[in-house]
C-alpha cells in the first residue's frame, strides 16, 4: 500500500506541486517552512506581557517530591498560596519564588471540593499577594495565564458560560454482597484504580481509609464521596485457591469514569491532562493549551484583572478556571482557618 | 460500570500504522481513528484536487446563496482598526487592538451560537451550521453518512429539529442536510452568512464553534480562536482546537464570514482540519440534490467477503481472516439477505451496500446457513 501510494505520488507530483502553488495564493514555497502562525505565538506573547508584569512576584512554581507538580498564586503578605491540591502527593513540598529561592512549605488548609490547597511558608518575607477582581469575561475573551516569572504561559479565550462541572469518581468496581452482606468485588473496570492497585474479583473491601465496611451499600457511599484524584487505602480480604484468606491493604485512586472510558485515540488526542479534571463549584472554560503542572497559577484578563485560577487540563480544547467569585470566599475561610491552627 | 462496546473497536479495527501522522475524524461517539501517512494525504491532495476541478467544470450555474449584509446572519461590520489584521493575518500592534479584536471575536460568537447545531444520526453525534433562512445545514460527509436518511438537529437552546441528510463529497468530506419544513412557523432561521475560501491566507485569524464531545445543554456551544497555518483548497489547517463532535461545526472569519467546516484532527492539538467553504459552494446543486460521491481517503469501507457477482444470491465464497465479516461470524457458504436496511439480492447490491456504510459502523446483516436464518452485528472495517 505504501509502495503503490509511491507510485501514485510520484506519478502526480508534478500536477501536485502547480496546484499547491495555486492554492497558496502566491506564498512562496519556503513559507510553508516557517514555523506555523499561532494565536500564542512570540509577538503574541509580547504584546500581553505587560498585563501579566503587573502582578509580577505573586507566582510561584510548587513541588512536589522533588517534581515541580504546579503553580501557586501568593494570596497573603505572611506566606499564603493558594494552589492545585491533588497535585501534592508526595513530600518535601516547596515553592519557588518568583525571585529564585525555594522554600519549604505545608499545608495549611485544604478544600475538597474545587481541589484547592492553601500552603504555608515562613521566613522574613515581604510577599506581594495576587488581587481577584469578581467580573467573568464574556465568551471569546482573550485570557492569559501567567507563569513564576510574571510571564504569559499561554493565551486562550473563554469558550463557554461559566458552570458547574460535576465529576463521576469511580474507584472503578462492580460490588455485590457476599453471604453476610459485606462488598464483595464483582468485576474490576479496566484502565481504573482498581485494576491499577491488583484488585481481584472476590476480594472482600471490608475498611476504607482505616475505617470498617460492613455492607455493600456502606461502601459505594463511601466511596461516592471521592472526587477523581483522591487515594483511598482499602483494607481487603482475599481467599486464596486452598481456601486460606489474607488480609491486606492496597492505596487505590479515583478516577473519571469518562477518562477510563475513553477510546485509546481519544485519549492520544486529549494529549496529558490533570487527573483531578471534575468536579468543581463553577469553573471558566478557555482554550488555553496548558500543562498539567501549570495549574495553581493567576488567569488574567488582557485588562490586567486577576480573574481566577486555572485549576485543571481537562482535554484537548478544554482548560479550566476557578473564577475570583469562587476563590475569594475559599481563600478568607482557608486563611482564617489555617491563621488560627498556627496560633 | 460496563464498558460501551463503541467506543472501544476503534483500536480493535485500527492498528495504526504510522504513529506520528494519525488524524482522526471527529464525530462522537462513534470516533473513528484514521491512521494515514504523510505520504498518503499528499497525494489525498493531489486526487480531490482534481476531482474538485472536475466537478467545477461540470456544474451548471452555482446557486449558492450570495454573502449578504444581513443581521440574522453572522457577518459583523469590521472595525477600520482591524482591516489590516483581517485582510493580511497579521497581529495586533497594540493592547487597545487587542481588545478590539476580542469585542469582535465576542460579537461572532454570539451570532455563531444561533445557528451551529448539533446533529445526530444513529449513534454519531456531529455538528453543522444552518446556511441560510430556509434550514440547508453544512456539515461533514462523515457526519451525515448517507444521502436522503432521517437525522435530528439539535439547535443551541435545545430545541431538537427533524432533518433530512442531502448529498455528499466525500473526496473532500462535505456534506449538506435540510431541516425538514414547517418547524418554525414560517420565519426564517438564524444561519451563517457564507463567505468564500480563494482569499484565505496564513496567518488570518478565525473563530470555530460546536459542541466538542457531543452537545451538553449546562454548557452549550463552545468557542475557540486561532488562527490559519496552511490552506489547500481541499482543507485547511488552524490552532482552533478540536475535538471528537466538532466535526462538521463552523469556522468564522474575522468578519463573521463562513470560511470552512471542522472535518478532522491530527494528535497534534494544533493540527485540525477545516473543509474550505469553497468545496461547498461549488457542488452546491449536487449536495443539493442529495447526490454522493466519492470517498473519504484512506477511510473506504470493508466487509472481508469474496463472491461472484454473476450468481443470483449474494453468495460468500471467501472470509478474508480477521476481517470485520470474520469477526462478526460470517462464514464461507453464507447467503446475505439484509445488509443494514438494504435487501440483497446478489453480491453487486451487497458490495454497493458496503460502500454507503463508514468504517467502524455497526450494521445488522441477516444471511442464510443451510436454509436457515442467522444473524450478524457487523463492525465494518476500513480499508486504505
Amino acid at each position: 500500500m505504501v509502495n503503490s501510494s509511491m507510485r501514485s505520488y510520484a506519478k502526480k507530483l508534478p500536477f501536485v506541486l502547480i496546484v499547491m502553488m495555486l492554492a497558496t495564493e502566491g506564498q512562496t514555497a519556503r513559507a510553508q517552512f516557517e514555523p506555523l502562525p499561532r494565536r500564542d505565538n512570540a509577538s503574541m506573547m509580547n504584546l500581553v506581557r505587560p498585563v501579566t508584569e503587573k502582578i509580577s512576584g505573586s507566582v510561584v512554581q510548587v513541588y512536589s517530591g522533588d517534581r515541580p507538580v504546579a503553580l501557586g498564586t501568593i494570596v497573603a503578605e505572611d506566606g499564603f498560596i493558594l494552589t492545585k491540591r491533588s497535585e501534592l502527593s508526595g513530600d518535601p513540598i516547596r515553592v519557588r519564588l518568583s525571585d529564585g529561592q525555594l522554600l519549604p512549605a505545608r499545608v495549611a488548609a485544604v478544600r475538597r471540593s474545587n481541589d484547592l490547597a492553601m500552603l504555608r511558608i515562613e521566613g522574613d518575607l515581604a510577599l506581594k499577594p495576587a488581587k481577584f477582581a469578581g467580573e467573568i469575561p464574556p465568551v471569546a475573551s482573550f485570557v492569559v495565564s501567567v507563569g513564576r516569572k510574571s510571564n504569559p504561559i499561554g493565551l486562550g479565550v473563554i469558550g463557554a458560560k461559566p458552570r458547574r462541572i460535576s465529576h463521576q469518581g469511580r474507584l472503578g468496581v462492580l460490588l455485590q454482597d457476599d453471604r453476610t452482606g459485606r462488598a464483595m468485588v464483582r468485576g474490576v473496570f479496566p484502565d481504573s484504580g482498581a485494576e491499577a492497585a491488583g484488585l481481584k474479583k472476590g476480594d472482600l473491601i471490608v475498611a476504607i481509609n482505616g475505617r470498617k465496611e460492613r455492607s455493600r451499600l456502606g461502601v459505594i457511599e463511601t466511596l461516592r464521596g471521592m472526587f477523581p484524584g483522591e487515594s483511598v487505602r482499602l483494607t481487603i480480604t482475599r481467599n486464596d485457591e486452598a481456601e486460606d484468606s489474607t488480609t491486606m491493604d492496597v492505596d487505590a485512586s479515583i478516577r473519571d469514569l469518562n477518562v477510563m472510558r475513553e477510546s485509546e485515540s481519544d485519549a492520544r488526542v486529549n494529549g496529558p491532562r490533570n487527573v483531578r479534571l471534575s468536579g468543581f463549584d463553577q469553573v471558566m472554560q478557555h482554550d488555553t493549551v496548558l500543562d498539567p503542572d501549570e495549574c495553581g497559577g493567576p488567569l488574567m484578563d488582557i485588562k490586567g484583572n486577576v480573574i481566577g485560577i486555572n485549576i485543571a487540563r481537562a482535554g484537548r480544547v478544554v482548560s479550566y478556571a476557578l473564577p475570583a467569585s469562587l476563590i475569594l470566599p475559599e481563600m478568607v475561610s482557608m486563611l482564617s482557618e489555617a491563621r488560627s491552627a498556627s496560633r | 460500570m460496563e464498558r460501551v462496546p463503541h467506543t472501544r473497536y476503534v483500536i480493535a479495527n485500527f492498528v495504526p500504522r504510522f504513529e506520528a501522522a494519525l488524524q482522526y475524524y471527529i464525530t462522537k461517539p462513534s470516533v473513528v481513528g484514521k491512521p494515514q501517512s504523510r505520504i498518503a494525504a499528499i497525494v489525498f491532495l493531489a486526487v480531490s484536487l482534481g476531482t474538485v476541478g472536475l466537478t467545477v467544470e461540470a456544474q451548471s450555474p452555482v446557486v449558492a446563496p450570495t454573502p449578504t449584509d444581513q443581521s440574522s446572519e453572522t457577518k459583523i461590520p469590521v472595525p477600520e482598526e482591524l482591516q489590516k489584521i483581517l485582510s493580511a493575518g497579521t497581529v495586533p500592534k497594540t493592547l487597545a487592538q487587542l481588545r478590539l479584536l476580542e469585542q469582535q471575536f465576542g460579537q461572532i460568537s454570539e451570532a455563531a451560537k444561533l445557528c451551529t447545531v448539533s446533529i445526530k444520526i444513529g449513534q454519531a453525534q456531529g455538528c453543522g451550521v444552518i446556511i441560510d433562512g430556509g434550514g440547508k445545514v453544512l456539515t461533514a460527509a462523515h457526519v451525515a453518512m448517507r444521502p436522503n436518511k432521517p437525522a435530528t438537529v439539535i439547535l443551541a437552546n435545545g430545541r431538537r429539529l427533524k432533518a433530512m441528510t442531502l448529498g455528499l463529497n466525500k473526496n473532500v468530506d462535505a456534506g449538506m442536510l435540510q431541516i425538514s419544513p414547517g418547524q418554525n412557523e414560517g420565519a426564517e432561521w438564524p444561519h451563517a452568512t457564507l463567505g468564500n475560501s480563494s482569499k484565505l491566507a496564513r496567518g488570518m485569524w478565525c473563530i470555530a464553534t460546536g459542541h466538542p464531545s457531543g452537545f451538553d445543554q449546562a454548557r452549550g456551544v463552545v468557542t475557540r480562536v486561532g488562527r490559519i497555518a496552511r490552506v489547500n483548497r481541499s482543507a485547511l489547517r488552524t490552532d482552533c482546537a478540536l475535538i471528537g463532535g466538532d466535526s462538521g461545526g463552523p469556522l468564522f472569519d474575522l468578519s463573521g464570514n463562513l470560511i470552512a467546516i471542522h472535518s478532522r484532527i491530527g494528535n497534534d492539538v494544533e493540527e485540525n482540519l477545516h473543509i474550505p467553504i469553497d468545496n461547498y459552494s461549488n457542488s452546491w446543486d449536487r449536495l443539493a440534490a442529495g447526490d454522493s460521491w466519492g470517498t473519504l481517503p484512506g477511510f473506504r469501507p470493508v466487509l472481508g467477503v469474496q463472491g461472484n457477482s454473476r450468481v443470483e444470491e449474494a453468495v460468500i465464497d471467501v472470509v478474508r481472516p480477521s476481517s470485520a465479516a470474520n469477526k462478526a461470524g460470517i462464514q464461507e457458504g453464507d447467503i446475505i439477505k439484509e445488509f443494514g436496511d438494504r435487501k440483497i439480492t446478489d453480491f453487486q447490491s451487497l458490495k454497493a451496500a458496503v460502500a454507503e456504510t463508514m468504517p467502524g459502523e455497526n450494521v445488522r446483516v441477516r444471511g442464510q446457513r443451510d436454509g436457515r436464518p442467522v444473524f450478524f452485528r457487523v463492525v465494518i472495517g476500513r480499508g486504505e
